[in-house]
């Protein structure tokens, strides 16, 4: 752990850095015998995984922070030998249930069941019940959420859920009436300058403020991206300079070089570029929601307010439409296309204006 | 040895497509001579209309054809001898056959075992060339075939005939002719003389070109007489041969229902055969080859040449020539005396005959043909038995003993690892240990049969096989054909409905003959046009490739505008399609306000959201959608200007990418330690693309000893941050021979587009942290073990008083937590002195037992002890704890 993020990672409620009245809130919840199934959400790099382990921490003591991990076999009604990797203490398992894709509900209804169905055998741990960690809880399949219903019920003697997820509007009814529902947002830019001062206090560096605040803008809200970036500042070149470049991720230039190359030229040409360079960043990994939200933000700062709108609108309304289907590329290149076609419309007419 | 057949008969093996066939026929003789006798009338109009033919296409009337008499062997290979030392090409005495009415069907093939005869005297000629060997032997069998045709097939004989046919001999000569002609020089610069055709000739062409259905509107009239003169004939004939045929439909009455009708009339001979000459010959000549190594007998290896240069000069045969050019560089033979290629596989649409082409032959060649198909079980195991027990085994029970031959039809349709199986079976070397292996050599030959050349699980055995491409049969040999089974089975059709029936079926045989037999069991006695018209076949065979739906996506269809639809449908794949779309409509029209790009994307997205709807909730209600969306696309595309369609790569390659660079985020991803497991997600757009920035520490290049305080502390946080991720710097040998440290897995691929080098630390960084990491490593793992025992080193270190620690440790045991505690061998305590007893349970007094083993006691109960060492060594010999090096 000599990562930034790692090692500076809060480990006690008290000690969280923002939303420190949630913080007190949910140390009150430990307090009070009940318990109930928690659904955490907030976007990436907001700080949920760390509020779930200061929590764990609460519950259990230290033991928790001894994790183990292993992998889990399976084995799905039709014979298919599936693995998954879990991560655990002697209170708490934490499973990442859509690495296994469509079959992720064959390890909800096994693991839950097997993790609720023993009893905590060391009858002095201060609780009776064992916490499951279910992540990425909205990507699961619509199966294996109805397959959580029941169980959530069911078992609840024994066992906890605490289900995390970027964002609940995927996640069924049915669970988020089951769960308290504990949204988490992303720190604000100022939050976010704050921890990288204090994290460089704790590394005896000096950091100018406006250095913190700059890698704070280009982190997105995103304090571990923030964390990050600041530790490859300080790699790149210390002492500090409040003018000093801050490496982003590639990805982050890619997309903006994309955005600037779709606004210099509307031509079918120009779009099978784009769509080179929409290939490489969907073989990276990147997730296309991402992408497509990348390139909306680059494109529409350049944009009159009343294209503004109708790009907009035609971005949620392709992204939607990209969620359904599966081959993305597609729907990326009809929202550049749409985008040059609506554009260069634009422009022609605001040009026959002026002549 | 003794089975197989003696060398008397091998030379008949080598030729068993000639000779054969006469001998087959013997077992039709019975027909054959039921055919004749009521040919015997009818055969005279027939040459009624040879001598209609214009007349001096005879160039040398042989005075032998005017008689009667069959002429033997000899002397018409000596009249022949004669013939070509004046070194003219002249029409063989096959005049005399159509005309030789009289002649029984043994005299007939009496007459074409000369051929064979004429073959095997061949060395005595040397002044004839083999190619004009070849060009005659070819020409008699095509003659031949006719005949047999006109013998067995009655009705028949009015479309055989015909049939406008160039004749090479009488229509080229190598002298100065008497008739009208045209002087050619030939590739050997020898003068050909070609003769110019009058018009009334060729007028007399057309008219018997009447047939082709492309004429037979303008032909109408006469068509309707030439038809019902026919049926009257067909009447005629029926009425005269009630006789026999009562017999002959009895007989069939019977098996009727047993047996479908293209089993009844399945070729039973070479001549029958309806695929193309080459082919035939291709598949023979390779069954030939194998003769060495299963019938122990030379293989005449005249060919390459000599069969390379008759193919040049007939041309005709270009399939033949192609089969030849490949073998051409290559030796026929390997070493062991087998073919180069140990299977043949047969390729061609449905229908057109390729198992029974195998079949046939293979009987020819002298094998038991074993065919192994779809309905058989085809799993790895039970196809190596089945390729065992045919090809290392012979049957017991079969009379002739015959070797066997293997076919496996429908073989497309295999699992993969079967084909592999065979393809590692063929290859195999004949001499693979002196020692008794288990997989045998290949010593049988095997044809492989399948519609689909380029079926994915067919590429392994396309690269080792002979292939042989089997093409429809040509519609005037397809109506003979049919009009021969017509008249078989008593059903009325006129010529040019059979004709259009051949045309339709698109060179399917099976489907024309059922087709015919479904007509007949609907109890008519006719074939009409409108039968043909409304039979469903040569629909069925409407599959289209990716690549032609895509081509009709692009363009516009003038003659079919709504063809579109149908081709798409029967393309399947619209997925494949839609990405063929995808990466070609750029292309297709000026786009100035990417208006069509729009247009089409739309309806792209439409048709992927429909697909994947349809996939995931497993209802294929909107399926039908998905070809009307690739239909909207071809209003929006299509263009009459032709366009080059490029295959569809691009999703393939990009998913392959994609996979490779997630299996480098998945093994870090599975690498990293608990404390820091992240969401892969999170792994892919944070943290990977900023670590490569972390893991370049800007140190100078010196000894990491001479490192400041401040680099050494950077160094001892990239070595951790690699460990925490599951990283390594791992030495590799480049290209130029040096050793260099590469990161593994090399997440700069990942992180970067495009310029994965930029923030690579240089190589003696890169040698820095690798040492850094491996002491971070070991001081992990030390850590790791000795969390427990630092809690009792320091007992250790006073072992006298052993007893008291222990309980101490217990105590603390108790105190830790479960997940902590180590399992601890349990100490053995000896309570009681050791009893001595002898072999036969007594007790032995203790002082005897201290005296035999007095010496040891010695030794053990001494305070001095030395053990004697190898070697010297004044060094001061100290402990050092690895921990005290880190």
């Amino acid at each position: 752990m000599s990562l930034w993020v790692d090692k500076h990672r809060p480990k006690d409620l008290m000690k969280l850095d923002y939303h420190k009245e949630q913080a007190v809130r949910l140390k009150n919840l430990v307090q009070q015998s009940d318990f109930p199934h928690l659904l955490i959400y907030g976007p990436s790099g907001a700080g949920k995984k760390t509020r779930v382990m200061c929590l764990l921490r609460e519950l259990y003591g230290s033991g928790v922070e001894r994790l183990r991990q292993e992998t889990m076999n399976f084995t799905t009604p039709s014979n298919k030998k599936i693995e998954i990797m879990t991560v655990s203490s002697n209170y708490h398992i934490e499973v990442n249930p859509t690495d296994v894709g469509i079959h992720d509900r064959v390890v909800i209804m096994d693991l839950v069941k097997n993790v609720a169905q023993t009893h905590q055998i060391d009858s002095n741990g201060q609780r009776e019940f064992k916490v499951v960690i279910l992540n990425e809880v909205d990507d699961l399949t619509k199966d294996a959420q109805h397959a959580l219903r029941r169980t959530m019920e069911k078992y609840v003697a024994t066992c906890r859920l605490i289900l995390i997820a970027n964002s609940i509007s995927r996640v069924i009814p049915a669970i988020r009436s089951r769960c308290l529902t504990i949204s988490v947002p992303a720190p604000t830019e100022s939050e976010i300058a704050t921890v990288l001062q204090l994290v460089c206090k704790k590394e005896c560096l000096s950091l100018p403020n406006d250095l913190a605040l700059r890698i704070a803008k280009s982190a997105d809200r995103n304090l571990r991206r923030a964390l990050l970036m600041c530790e490859a500042c300080k790699v790149q070149q210390y002492p500090f300079t409040p003018d000093q470049k801050v490496p982003e991720p590639d990805w982050q230039t890619f997309i903006r070089e994309t955005a600037s190359m779709i606004l210099s030229e509307q031509s079918p040409k120009k779009l099978c570029e784009v769509r080179q360079k929409l290939y490489e960043l969907i073989i990276h990994g990147i997730p296309t929601e991402t992408i497509f939200s990348g390139l909306l933000k680059e494109l529409v700062r350049n944009c009159d307010m009343t294209l503004k709108c109708q790009v907009a609108s035609y971005a949620a309304r392709y992204e939607h439409r990209m969620r359904l289907g599966n081959k993305p590329i597609f729907h990326l290149e009809a929202f550049v296309a749409k985008f040059m076609a609506i554009y260069k419309k634009f422009m022609e007419e605001s040009l026959g204006d002026m002549f | 040895m003794s089975d197989y057949p003696d060398p008397d008969e091998e030379y008949e093996l080598m030729y068993a497509d000639e000779l054969e066939l006469m001998q087959e026929q013997d077992a039709l003789t019975d027909t054959n001579v039921v055919a004749k006798s009521k040919i015997a009338k009818r055969s005279l109009d027939f040459s009624n209309h040879m001598s209609s033919q214009p007349a001096p296409s005879t160039l040398i009337t042989k005075t032998t054809s005017s008689t009667e008499t069959p002429v033997t062997p000899n002397e018409d290979a000596d009249t022949e001898t004669i013939i070509n030392s004046q070194s003219s090409v002249i029409l063989q005495p096959m005049e005399e056959a159509l005309v030789s009415n009289k002649r029984t069907a043994d005299e007939l093939f009496g007459d074409i075992e000369d051929i064979d005869f004429d073959d095997k005297e061949m060395p005595n000629k040397r002044f004839k060339s083999e190619e004009e060997n070849d060009l005659e032997l070819i020409n008699k069998i095509i003659e031949g075939r006719r005949l047999r045709q006109l013998l067995v097939e009655p009705s028949n004989r009015l479309q055989g005939t015909n049939k406008p046919k160039y004749d090479v001999k009488g229509n080229m000569s190598y002298n100065i002719p008497r008739w009208a002609f045209v002087p050619l020089t030939n590739f050997e610069g020898d003068r050909i003389y070609i003769r110019l055709e009058s018009e009334e000739s060729w007028e007399n062409n057309l008219n018997i070109n009447i047939e082709q259905p492309s004429l037979h509107a303008m032909y109408a009239n006469a068509w309707e007489e030439a038809r019902k003169i026919l049926e009257k004939k067909q009447e005629r004939l029926i009425e005269n041969e009630n006789t026999e045929e009562v017999v002959t439909i009895e007989e069939d009455m019977e098996t009727k229902d047993a047996q479908l009708w293209v089993d009844k009339y399945r070729p039973q001979s070479y001549v029958d055969l309806l695929s193309e000459e080459p082919v035939n010959r291709a598949l023979l000549h390779w069954l030939h080859l194998w003769d060495k190594i299963v019938f122990k007998k030379e293989v005449k290896t005249k060919d390459p040449q000599q069969r390379n240069s008759f193919v040049k000069r007939t041309g005709q045969f270009q399939l033949f020539n192609k089969w030849k050019g490949k073998t051409d560089n290559e030796p026929e033979l390997d070493e062991d005396g087998r073919p180069h290629h140990k299977v043949a596989l047969l390729c061609g649409p449905p229908g057109v005959g390729k198992t029974t082409l195998a079949h046939l032959l293979a009987k020819l060649a002298g094998y038991r043909p074993v065919e192994i198909n779809a309905s058989d079980e085809r799993s790895t195991d039970a196809f190596r038995t089945a390729l065992q027990s045919a090809t290392l085994m012979r049957s017991v029970l079969d009379a002739e003993k015959r070797p066997n031959c293997l076919i496996l039809d429908e073989i497309d349709g295999a699992p993969l690892p079967t084909i592999e199986l065979l393809v590692k079976w063929c290859t195999a070397a004949i001499d693979s240990g002196k020692k008794k292996t288990k997989s045998q050599p290949l010593r049988r030959p095997i044809i492989a049969i399948c519609n689909d050349l380029y079926a994915t699980s067919l590429r392994p055995l396309r690269a080792v096989a002979l292939l042989v491409r089997v093409g429809g049969a040509s519609v005037c040999r397809l109506s003979a054909r049919l009009a021969a089974v017509c008249a078989r089975e008593g059903l009325l059709a006129a010529p040019h409905v059979l004709t259009a029936l051949a045309t339709r079926a698109q060179g399917d045989v099976r489907a024309a003959i059922q087709v015919l037999s479904f007509i007949k069991a609907r109890a008519r006695a006719q074939l009409k046009v409108e039968d043909v018209e409304n039979a469903a076949i040569g629909t069925k065979d409407c599959n289209k490739t990716l690549m032609q739906a895509l081509q009709a996506v692009f363009t516009i269809d003038d003659k079919e505008p709504e063809a579109i639809l149908k081709i798409v449908q029967a393309a399947g794949e619209y997925d494949r399609i839609a990405d063929g779309i995808f990466e070609n409509y750029m292309a297709a029209r000026v786009d100035a306000r990417m208006l069509i790009a729009c247009e089409t994307l739309s309806w792209l997205r439409l048709l992927d959201a429909i697909s994947s709807w349809t996939m995931r909730t497993q209802n294929y209600s909107l399926y039908g959608a998905l070809s009307l969306c690739i239909a909207r696309c071809h209003r929006v595309l299509a263009s009459r200007a032709p366009q080059r369609v490029k295959f569809p790569t691009q999703a393939q390659e990009a998913y392959r990418k994609k996979l490779e660079l997630e299996s480098i985020v998945n093994s870090v991803w599975r690498g990293s330690v608990p404390s820091v497991a992240l969401s892969r997600n999170s792994l892919k757009v944070d943290v990977l693309p900023l670590l490569p920035y972390l893991l370049s520490p800007s140190l100078r290049t010196a000894n990491v000893q001479l490192c400041s305080e401040s680099e050494r502390r950077s160094l001892g946080a990239c070595a951790g941050a690699l460990c925490d991720y599951g990283l390594r710097y791992v030495q590799q040998r480049t290209a130029d021979g040096l050793y260099a440290f590469v990161l593994e897995p090399d997440i700069n691929r990942l992180a970067f587009y495009g310029n994965e080098d930029r923030v690579r630390p240089p190589p003696a960084v890169r040698q820095a942290i690798a040492r850094a990491q491996q002491l971070e490593i070991i001081r992990r793992n030390e850590e790791m073990t000795g969390r427990a025992p630092s809690t009792t080193t320091s007992d250790s270190k006073k072992p006298v008083e052993s007893k008291k620690p222990a309980t101490t440790m217990r105590e603390q045991d108790a105190a830790i937590p479960n997940h902590m505690q180590r399992l601890k061998p349990k100490e053995v305590t000896k309570s009681t002195p050791q009893v001595h007893k002898d072999f036969f349970g007594r007790i032995v007094p203790l002082s005897q037992v201290k005296r035999q083993d007095a010496l040891p006691d010695v030794i053990s109960s001494s305070s001095v002890f030395y053990q004697y060492r190898e070697g010297f060594n004044n060094a001061v010999r100290r402990k050092v704890r690895l921990r005290d090096l880190l």
